[in-house]
């Protein structure tokens, strides 16, 4: 009778390395979202963590002026982007290799994630995104369905992420 | 089967028999047993010895509070623990315990000698008896004392257990999981709250546990509690045991500490010892019921005197009859079950010695039915027994006079002195106490947090308010949620009412000088001790804490503070609330460093960064040196070399041809839109207006206060795009302080900042080969327009990159980035074409000797935040047209433009031996100490030009320049000469080559 | 560990995504050559340091923001956050509590 929470059967927790995708930070004021929001074609959510999709490319609102764009390697959002900049001055950056993503999946993703995240992250909604922390490394956290997380971690981070996430992967293993 | 234990009874499994050791010998217990109620099941009662006077001790308690039966524990190879509680560390096969603080052995200790000398060891007595001659302190009393007192050895070897941690979220946090607890659980797992309820012991349940008569709605209690449980369980309720919660902070905000494989003979692989749980509560139900107070008489510690409660719980949860003939002395009605109990399970008891003159007439009933002599307005004087108590000395108490004493036999000695309510945790959250002056105790009064305190925890006693009252705070957390339950009730038989008085020292007719009564077991203090305190002017309670080091052992004054406070409120002559309590600080219990540390140990000790290249690095043989939160390469040894010679190959390498250089970890942050060259000219010093796109310069960053915060070279891609670089450790600092101003002070600007650090592997080379060598690398560069301090996008080694030509080395230099997944293959396709030149790569080692020997300054080194750009020679990167930039105006602040002021000179020792960075300088070797310092070395480097160089601050050191400095170190003063910082090609010619 | 509330997240977050960021309502000067000596130290190194509530800023890792705050210092407790910009939030008797 220790944590009854959750029982386990056979693997609670996967840990998942994700290939490359392309990862741009687009910064623009509120007057001129809807008119970056046209050009590459999809919404941008005002609520920061609100997360939005169009043929291909996901777009979740980070900040009050900053929107974090995936799409798949080789998609062309900056050119589209560039032909208004003069009307709707913007940032958009590439920083699709600034971070790798993980995806965490299993009945006890939760219990993985909670060993390091503070964050209520039982709490967030299926479909949205935060970015928080993860012991001391800062992480964007999808939550892409009940039992099923995607984690993006700046590239240098990320051995330290994977050996404490392993850590929890084995006591999650041994069933205490 | 040993005599003590009663077939069948308790919660143990009678089937189950468990070996283990205590100092040697083998003794049989059986599971569910702690080694406290195994020994007193085999008749150990002397289970140590105390602190300061070695006096023979055994278990006082049957649980955490336990101050007495300390002993270590070893769980296999690697795996002691000292002061482990034997009341609280459940048996498991092999486990391996011995007593602590004794010597030759637990019975028969030498070190008891300081128990006849106690009259040297009275309060205070560091500070009076070893006064002389003041000489002998430190080498002779200190270490004999130390060595005669202590608690256990410390382990020896790296613990090698693995330590885990969670947080959790919930809507209502329960802790304690007695008859209160349960309640309110019940209560608050109603409209699908989320429902938390821990304790620390293995088995939920409580006092209920030790008392099994007890029935609730017509089940016997321990149907009860399992129907219960099974309920809780049902409606997802998280049940925790051997789970302690340590402290409560602020928000709600409670810590727990799991116990996870202590007790099992062989735990799980990769199962971590213990775990910390940082929980956040929207409600906390606060249920973990009282203390038992112990009396204060003289003999009161000997072996075989325990807490009444506790004798109760070592008979019904382990099956122990503590002994066969106890005695029992109390002021409260709760020992009297214990006796009834004890009595019926077949022990002789000798006496109930009670020391109000009246008592509720059923208890008497209830004693003269089974035979029990009462001694009501008694009092206990003394007790006999060396290594186990033999008799006690009960006498009348009449009008406050003490008479005809009489010798009462007994092989055990139950005392009550009634009961504290458990405020540890309320305290940890300011709460504020008030004064119950009919119970003579201290209860929750005013709150800071979401908390309700429920049932003997606010000072209720018996099961049927407790119940009651256990639910209904638990339904007042569940409305505290803004969620509606339905309130319940419980009915009770045979319950325990009870009542009591409280004590200071019980009246005696011997020599209170003389009495050894006790109020602090762990730490021997007596309450003769707490007197002498308030007699030589201690008046606050903290004070005569500190003084008497009452309530400071490892059970943080659980048995002692109230009857210390007691005590020393009478001594004062004032009402206990007057003198007040000592603060309870976390943790709760003594709690093992490893569960604080978590997972902050061994490989993710620390964050530590690595950079796409580090592998390489790694197969190559690198040491590795920290550098903020990366690791980077240091130098690159070949077989037989030392950092010496290997750094000196490297420069001399760079410098004769070619050197590379993994510069990833350099800070990177893209500056673009229409506003970012007047965001850079408000930003930084320099003047980027003129800059054209294609070209860099070197920006320097000062804070508003005028002192140098980060440098480094800064490329314009694009009339609205600029390629900030920072220094390693400066990256998310000076991105903060830029977003700060943008967000606060200029949100009108049009210009975003993003951190691409990482989003770039960078490369550095460096040396006269460098153009022969990446020349045939590099497509869409124009090499004819591409002097020092230019900036491209093109393409190196068919990789997508930024390619920057600048020099950190005095050497003709480049920067390579590229996409940080392309680093590696940079970095080996870059090593494969330096061949013909011998590439070389370096590390921040030899980065180091090649810029100080240019006299490039590092951010933080030859800098330490006092230092102004004029400090620093670095007056030419200042825009003086501009009107403004950060830091400008603190540029001829009176302090800033004073003479005086320290300036970075270089230094050149005349027995070119090398200085120590940090070594400070003076002016006159030869004036009385404390000399006057002038300043400091802040690089110090052997170089390729065969002396060594070095960089310091000086006072007024511009106006130096030739004079010679001193340097005092322990083998002799060093004389060195004042020299500009450039030691190397001081007219830049190799870099126009 | 506090709770925070993020005025731009609208959300009541764990302490750990925040960072101090120091008195709020330090604006700097338009043009800080205008300044005397004293005025412009006054600016650089005068602060309230409050024993009550102070007006103090705070940085959200999630979104990237600085916000303002009032928090009491004794007791360590946020009486009400707001975003940058806006002005500063009156003290009331139910704050000051």
């Amino acid at each position: 009778m220790t944590y009854e929470k959750h029982q386990f059967h056979s693997a609670p927790v996967l840990i998942e390395d994700l290939a490359p995708v392309l990862r741009l930070s687009l910064r623009v004021k509120p007057a001129h979202r809807d008119t970056l929001a046209r050009v590459l074609g999809l919404d941008l959510p005002v609520r920061v963590g609100a997360r939005s999709a169009a043929a291909g490319t996901e777009a979740l609102c980070l900040g009050p002026d900053e929107w974090l764009l995936t799409a798949p390697e080789g998609t062309d959002l900056t050119t589209p982007a560039r032909a208004v900049h003069a009307d709707a001055p913007h940032s958009l950056v590439d920083i699709s290799d600034r971070e790798i993503t993980l995806r965490l999946t299993g009945p006890a993703v939760l219990d993985l994630l909670s060993a390091c995240c503070p964050r209520n992250v039982a709490a967030m909604p299926v479909g949205a995104a935060a970015r928080t922390v993860f012991d001391s490394a800062t992480v964007i956290l999808w939550r892409d369905g009940i039992d099923s997380f995607r984690m993006d971690v700046w590239r240098s981070f990320a051995p330290h992420v994977r050996s404490l996430l392993a850590q929890v992967q084995g006591e999650i293993a041994a069933g205490l | 089967m040993s005599r003590y234990r009663i077939s069948g009874k308790g919660r143990v499994d009678h089937a189950a028999p468990v070996s283990f050791t205590f100092d040697g010998k083998t003794y049989r217990g059986l599971r569910g047993d702690t080694v406290a109620s195994a020994l007193l099941a085999n008749g150990v009662h002397l289970m140590g010895r105390s602190f300061k006077y070695h006096r023979p001790r055994g278990a006082v308690t049957a649980g955490s509070e336990e101050p007495n039966a300390l002993i270590g524990t070893s769980r296999g190879p690697g795996r002691f623990e000292p002061n482990t509680r034997a009341t609280v560390q459940e048996l498991r096969a092999g486990l391996v315990t011995e007593s602590q603080n004794k010597w030759p052995s637990l019975s028969f200790d030498l070190g008891a000698v300081n128990d006849r000398a106690y009259m040297l060891f009275s309060a205070g007595f560091y500070y009076k008896t070893f006064m002389w001659p003041k000489s002998f302190w430190d080498k002779v009393y200190e270490p004999v004392i130390r060595g005669a007192a202590g608690l256990g050895r410390s382990p020896t070897e790296p613990d090698p257990d693995h330590y885990a941690s969670r947080y959790l979220h919930t809507d209502v946090l329960i802790v304690g999981a007695g008859p209160a607890g349960i309640a309110a659980a019940l209560a608050a797992a109603q409209s699908g709250a989320d429902v938390t309820l821990v304790d620390e012991n293995p088995e939920m349940g409580g006092s209920l546990l030790s008392d099994p008569g007890v029935a609730i709605d017509g089940r016997p209690a321990w149907d009860w509690i399992d129907a219960q449980l099974g309920r809780l369980r049902a409606a997802g309720v998280r049940l925790m045991t051997r789970t302690t919660a340590i402290g409560y902070y602020h928000q709600n905000m409670v810590g727990l500490c799991q116990r996870l494989t202590d007790h099992l003979d062989s735990p799980p692989k990769g199962a971590p010892r213990e775990r910390m749980w940082r929980v956040r509560a929207s409600q906390v139900v606060l249920a973990q019921g009282a203390l038992e107070k112990p009396l204060v008489f003289d003999g009161n510690d000997r072996p075989g005197v325990m807490l009444a409660g506790a004798a109760q719980t070592y008979l019904h949860k382990y099956g122990v009859r503590v002994g066969d003939a106890p005695a029992v002395v109390t002021s409260h009605d709760s020992a009297w079950y214990a006796a009834f109990d004890l009595a019926d399970s077949g022990a002789k008891v000798a006496a109930i010695i009670d020391t109000r003159a009246t008592v509720r007439p059923d208890l008497l009933d209830a004693a003269r039915q089974r035979g029990i002599e009462v001694l009501a307005g008694h009092t206990v004087t003394t007790t006999t027994g060396r290594l186990r108590v033999k008799s006690l000395r009960a006498a009348a108490v009449r009008g406050g006079t003490v008479s005809g004493g009489r010798t009462i036999p007994c092989d055990c000695l139950l005392m009550c002195g009634g009961w504290t309510p458990s405020l540890h945790l309320f305290s940890h959250t300011k709460g504020s106490l008030a004064w119950d002056a009919d119970g003579g105790t201290f209860l929750p009064d005013r709150k800071t947090e979401a908390v309700e305190i429920a049932g003997a925890g606010r000072g209720l006693w018996g099961y049927d308010p407790v119940l009651a009252d256990g639910a209904a705070a638990g339904l007042r957390a569940l409305q505290g949620l803004g969620r509606a339950g339905h309130p319940a009730a419980f009915r009770v038989a045979n319950d325990r009412p009870g009542t009591g008085t409280s004590h200071t020292e019980l009246p005696t007719d011997g020599n209170p000088g003389k009495a050894r009564a006790f109020v602090d077991f762990q730490n021997d203090v007596t309450a003769k001790d707490i007197r002498l305190a308030v007699r030589e002017g201690m008046r606050s309670i903290e004070h005569v804490k500190r003084y008497t080091t009452n309530g400071m052992a490892t059970d943080q004054g659980k048995m002692s503070n109230i009857n210390g406070l007691m005590i020393a409120a009478d001594a004062l002559g004032k009402q206990p609330p007057q003198v007040g309590l000592t603060t309870f600080r976390p943790p709760y219990t003594p709690t093992s460093f490893g569960a604080f540390c978590g997972y902050l140990r061994g490989e993710t000790f620390q964050l530590t960064r690595k950079t796409p290249i580090d592998p390489w690095a790694e197969a190559n043989g690198a040491v590795f040196e920290p550098v903020a939160q990366w690791r980077r390469a240091w130098y690159f040894p070949k077989a037989g070399e030392d950092m010496h010679t290997a750094v000196l190959r490297e420069c001399k390498a760079t410098r004769a041809s070619l050197g590379i250089f993994d510069a990833s970890t350099l800070g990177k942050i893209e500056v673009a839109g229409p506003d970012a060259v007047e965001f850079m000219n408000r930003m930084y010093t320099n003047p980027w207006t003129k800059l054209q796109p294609g070209r860099c310069r070197y920006g320097l960053l000062l804070g508003e206060d005028g002192f140098i915060r980060d440098d480094g070279v800064i490329g314009r891609l694009s009339p609205d795009l600029f390629h900030v670089t920072t220094t390693t450790g400066g990256a998310a600092r000076v991105l903060t302080m830029m977003e700060d101003y943008l967000q606060t002070e200029w949100p009108d600007l049009d210009v975003w900042l993003t951190s691409t650090t990482e989003q770039w592997a960078t490369v550095a080379l460096n040396g006269p080969n460098v153009l022969a060598m990446l020349k045939p690398l590099v497509q869409d560069v124009d090499w004819d327009d591409f002097p020092h301090m230019s900036c491209a996008e093109c393409t190196v080694a068919g990789l997508p990159a930024r390619l920057f030509r600048l020099s950190f080395t005095g050497e003709i230099g480049f920067e390579v980035n590229v996409p940080a997944r392309h680093g590696l293959t940079l970095w080996e396709t870059l090593m494969e074409a330096g061949k013909p030149f011998d590439i070389c790569p370096y590390g921040t080692e030899t980065m180091h000797v090649l810029r100080a020997e240019k006299g490039y300054i590092i951010v933080g080194q030859d800098t330490d935040g006092t230092v102004t750009p004029q400090d620093a020679g670095l007056d030419w990167a200042i825009g003086k047209a501009k009107k403004d930039f950060v830091g400008k105006r603190s540029l001829s602040r009176p302090d800033i433009v004073a003479k005086g002021r320290k300036q970075l000179v270089g230094l050149l020792t005349e027995d070119g031996s090398l200085l120590q960075e940090g070594a400070q300088i003076v002016l006159d070797p030869d004036q009385p100490k404390p000399m006057r310092m002038v300043g400091h070395v802040t690089s110090s480097y052997p170089s390729t030009m065969g002396h060594p160089i070095a960089m310091a601050v000086i006072e007024g050191g511009f106006d130096r320049m030739g004079e010679t400095v001193f340097i005092p170190m322990p083998d002799g003063v060093r004389r060195a000469r004042i020299t500009s910082t450039v030691f190397y090609d001081p007219d830049n010619a190799r870099l126009k080559a | 560990m506090l709770l925070i509330h993020c005025p731009y997240c609208d959300d009541t977050l764990p302490e750990l995504e925040f960072a101090y960021a120091g008195e709020a309502h330090i604006a700097r000067p338009a043009d800080p050559s205008a300044l005397t000596d004293e005025e412009w130290r006054d600016f650089l190194f005068i602060r309230t340091n409050a024993r009550g509530p102070h007006y103090e800023r705070w940085r959200h890792i999630g979104c990237g923001r600085l916000f303002n705050a009032l928090r009491d210092t004794v007791s360590d407790r946020f009486l009400t956050t707001y975003k940058a910009g806006e002005a500063r939030r009156p003290l009331t008797n139910e704050a000051a509590e």
